[in-house]
């Protein structure tokens, strides 16, 4: 029986029971640096007294509705969803997850997960979390029930046909719950952008090299584990770039197996998922030489396709040199995107099969003079996003909005017509710059547009 | 008051009907009517950035006087609604579901233009002692087929409140919206009229400007107004006098010609290059992608080129609109387009 209790993972059995006895990532809101434990307490903390402010207020709400005719009565009021919510973005394995475990353990409340691995439909949704959220049970009225705290990890892996409807569902149920909510991502995705204006995102970052090493070594020092290198610790942490999950996983993987010969190889054969894997399939893409080769590169490789084909996109430039090559490339990846409009808009995965072969050897395949690049080049993300309609920044919004009060412009004028001349005004002289940005009552974030 | 405003555009803008720079005939029918106290639904046209808007817009501030804060609204067609009025034309667009009747618990099919934007004006009596409201629309060919919805607004409302819509092409308003309207042709300003504002703004502003001067002037604004105040402005940065250097110059920087240096860049076959630019000209100007590809064509059609080069880049141009019309990243089809104008930089 005592062998069943070893198997558990390590992850699990270190996890922390409390916040206080964890290490914690540093959290940034909006660019301004927090310390997520206390901001995360706070929340917690407000939102039950928001709660109760609020169901008070709407049963005074009902009260009233009741003696009144259906016309004048009032609707009830709701909490705000960036009190209701928060969301964490960070790298994997960081401790996202276990901050929001160890938060209910020591607030003593339930938590309710659902993640990437439940279909998250909009009736599944529903079903698992609605009732939970809206009402309360009736054993909660008989037992001093636990409060519920609701936990949506990996949100970002909301997509696809399956899951259609979850994020409305999700904003719906920001609006509208009983209990607090908290939700994990690892990465800023457009098809989130509903929900990011609707809650509060903290950045959470990776735990800083020394905080990772001290727990790693106590791990360590409690398996019992006492022949492995400081050197090979520090390559393990560096292989796994601030990923504490990734870590320890590595050390159970070295620590159960056999830690005498060489444990270097051992290390970097425990490879995981990650960024880097992406870099090498793109650097590995572009060697290649056949399509099949590239298939079965493709084939092994279980990267969101979703997703890499703009990596393609954007690090074409660094593979891909000549003229000529560089438009067939760019023919081949359009036609791609082409044909994966139409997936998506028509499901029709059939063609899928085209789709690959088209952004991965058809782009790669479009070198045929020039030999392949040599050497180590770098491979940069696809930041680059553009906006599917006019929309526009809030700072521009309140430039528009000054610029009003003496100026009667639209959006769309402003923008195309009248910023132009004021840049190329205010891009004469400082004197020019200062005049204008004087009467027109600009902050130093509006001057820069001007620039 | 004694503030100097630092924006000619904004200092000579005009306060009232007489103010507009000529356009005589348009100004004397707008103040009979504004005499008789009645008019129909209007559909102002001409071309672009030659004070459509702003005719509209002092016409109505005389017509309803003192009540024109409460009774008048301007409503741009091309910029998208907002979040809340998203949200807000959803919520409209139900019936109760307490409601007895047929109705109940429908979903009104009216677009959320309408419904957010349009309907809660005209609906809303006139305050005052206004004749009716006056809602203006401006960039009225761009609601597409949206104007439909106008058709019964403008019969249903039409007592409470008169439209204005301003548009640009005629061809694309359907012919119901036309035919219930009375058509207002405003043209360009005649030169004489623009030598006159002019040589008005040059003796306020001490400058020094050439008949000869005015007529390039009054070519390259294209008689919009509004541009012709801000080439002279930034020509008059660099000394009192003006001459043609200074103006063509000045012009060149202006807003469409970053799509000409783009080309340009793009001519010499420097990719990377291209694409960093692209990327910047987007994403500051907002351009809309359809919209970018047709300013490309334009400035193609503009441009010296061969018969050769010309056809091909076009049919590049139409195939690269049609495919990011179905594909899902604008950046892959816009960069595919570049890497193939980049192409040509042989024929140059």
């Amino acid at each position: 029986m005592s062998k069943v209790k070893t198997e558990i993972p390590w992850v699990e059995k270190y996890r922390p029971n409390s916040v206080k006895e964890m290490a914690l990532p540093t959290a940034r809101l909006g660019g301004q640096r927090v310390r997520l434990a206390e901001e995360l307490m706070n929340f917690i903390k407000l939102f039950f007294e928001e709660r109760k402010r609020v169901n008070a207020e709407n049963k005074q709400i009902r009260e009233f509705n009741r003696t009144v005719i259906e016309k004048d009565q009032k609707e009830e009021i709701k909490i705000p969803s960036e009190k209701a919510a928060i969301l964490l973005e960070g790298p994997p394995g960081i401790g996202k997850t276990s901050i929001v475990y160890a938060l209910a353990n020591d607030f003593n409340m339930d938590v309710i997960e659902t993640n990437a691995s439940d279909t998250r439909t909009r009736a599944t949704i529903e079903r698992r979390l609605k009732e939970t959220t809206k009402s309360r049970g009736i054993m909660d009225f008989i037992t001093e029930s636990k409060e519920k705290l609701i936990l949506i990890d990996e949100i970002d892996g909301i997509y696809g046909v399956q899951d259609r409807g979850a994020i409305p569902t999700v904003i719906d149920l920001a609006q509208n719950t009983q209990f607090p909510i908290i939700m994990c991502s690892n990465e800023y995705k457009t098809n989130l952008q509903q929900l990011y204006k609707k809650v509060r995102r903290y950045e959470v970052h990776p735990l800083p090299k020394q905080e990772v090493i001290k727990i790693a070594k106590n791990i360590l020092k409690k398996e019992k584990i006492i022949n492995l290198k400081e050197e090979d610790l520090e390559l393990i942490i560096d292989k796994n770039n601030g990923d504490l999950r990734g870590v320890i996983n590595d050390l159970q993987g070295i620590g159960q197996g056999k830690v005498n010969g060489d444990v270097k190889e051992l290390i970097l054969s425990l490879r995981r998922d990650n960024i880097e894997e992406i870099f090498s399939l793109i650097r590995n893409l572009f060697q290649v030489t056949s399509l099949r080769e590239a298939r079965n590169l493709m084939d092994k490789s279980d990267v969101d396709y979703n997703f890499l084909y703009k990596w393609i996109n954007e690090n074409l430039l660094t593979f891909i040199k000549s003229k000529r090559e560089l438009s067939v490339a760019f023919e081949n990846l359009s036609i791609a995107d082409e044909i994966f409009g139409r997936i998506r808009t028509n499901q029709y995965w059939g063609l899928l099969p085209y789709f690959f072969d088209l952004f991965a050897g058809g782009v790669a395949l479009s070198r045929k003079e020039t030999p392949a690049p040599k050497g180590f080049r770098r491979v940069v993300f696809p930041r680059y996003t553009t906006g599917t309609y006019f929309s526009l920044t809030n700072v521009e919004k309140e430039f528009i909005e000054k610029i009003n009060r003496k100026y009667e412009i639209s959006q769309v004028d402003f923008i195309k017509d009248f910023l132009p001349f004021l840049k190329i005004l205010c891009g004469t002289s400082r004197k020019q710059l200062k005049s204008i940005s004087d009467w027109l009552e600009l902050d130093a974030k509006e001057k820069k547009l001007l620039k | 008051m004694n503030e100097e405003i630092p924006i000619w555009r904004i200092k000579y803008h005009p306060k009232n009907l007489d103010q507009i720079c000529g356009r005589k005939e348009v100004k004397e029918t707008l103040k009979h009517i504004i005499q008789q106290k009645n008019f129909p639904h209007m559909l102002f046209v001409g071309s672009k950035g030659i004070g459509k808007t702003l005719i509209a817009q002092l016409f109505s501030k005389e017509f309803l006087d003192k009540d024109y804060n409460a009774n008048f609204k301007l409503i741009y067609a091309n910029v998208p609604l907002n979040e809340e009025e998203r949200k807000q034309a959803r919520a409209d667009a139900y019936v109760s579901t307490s409601k007895i009747g047929s109705s109940a618990g429908r979903r009104i099919t009216t677009p959320a233009f309408i419904q957010a934007r349009v309907k809660p004006f005209v609906q809303v009596k006139v305050l005052g002692s206004a004749p009716f409201k006056i809602l203006i629309v401006k960039n009225f060919e761009a609601l597409g087929q949206n104007q439909q919805g106008f058709r019964r607004l403008m019969e249903i409302y039409g007592r409470n409140c008169r439209m204005i819509l301003i548009t640009t092409k005629i061809s694309s308003i359907i012919s119901p919206i036309v035919s219930r309207c009375q058509i207002v042709l405003i043209s360009a300003v005649k030169l004489n009229h623009f030598k006159n504002l002019i040589n008005k703004i040059a003796v306020q502003e001490s400058l020094e400007v050439s008949d000869e001067v005015v007529e390039v002037l009054y070519k390259i604004s294209e008689g919009r107004i509004s541009r012709a105040i801000d080439l002279l402005q930034l020509s008059s940065i660099s000394g009192k006098s003006i001459d043609m250097e200074k103006l063509y110059e000045n012009s060149q920087q202006f807003s469409n010609d970053n799509i000409r240096s783009l080309l340009m860049v793009a001519f010499k076959g420097d990719f990377p290059k291209v694409r960093e630019l692209s990327r910047k000209i987007i994403s500051s100007y907002k351009y809309d992608i359809h919209e970018f590809f047709k300013f490309i064509i334009d400035e193609i059609n503009k441009l010296p080129l061969s018969k050769f080069v010309r056809s091909n880049l076009i049919n590049f141009i139409a195939d690269s609109d049609f495919r990011a019309l179905e594909g899902r990243d604008i950046d892959i089809q816009i960069s595919a387009l570049l890497s193939k104008i980049c192409l040509f930089s042989e024929f140059m």
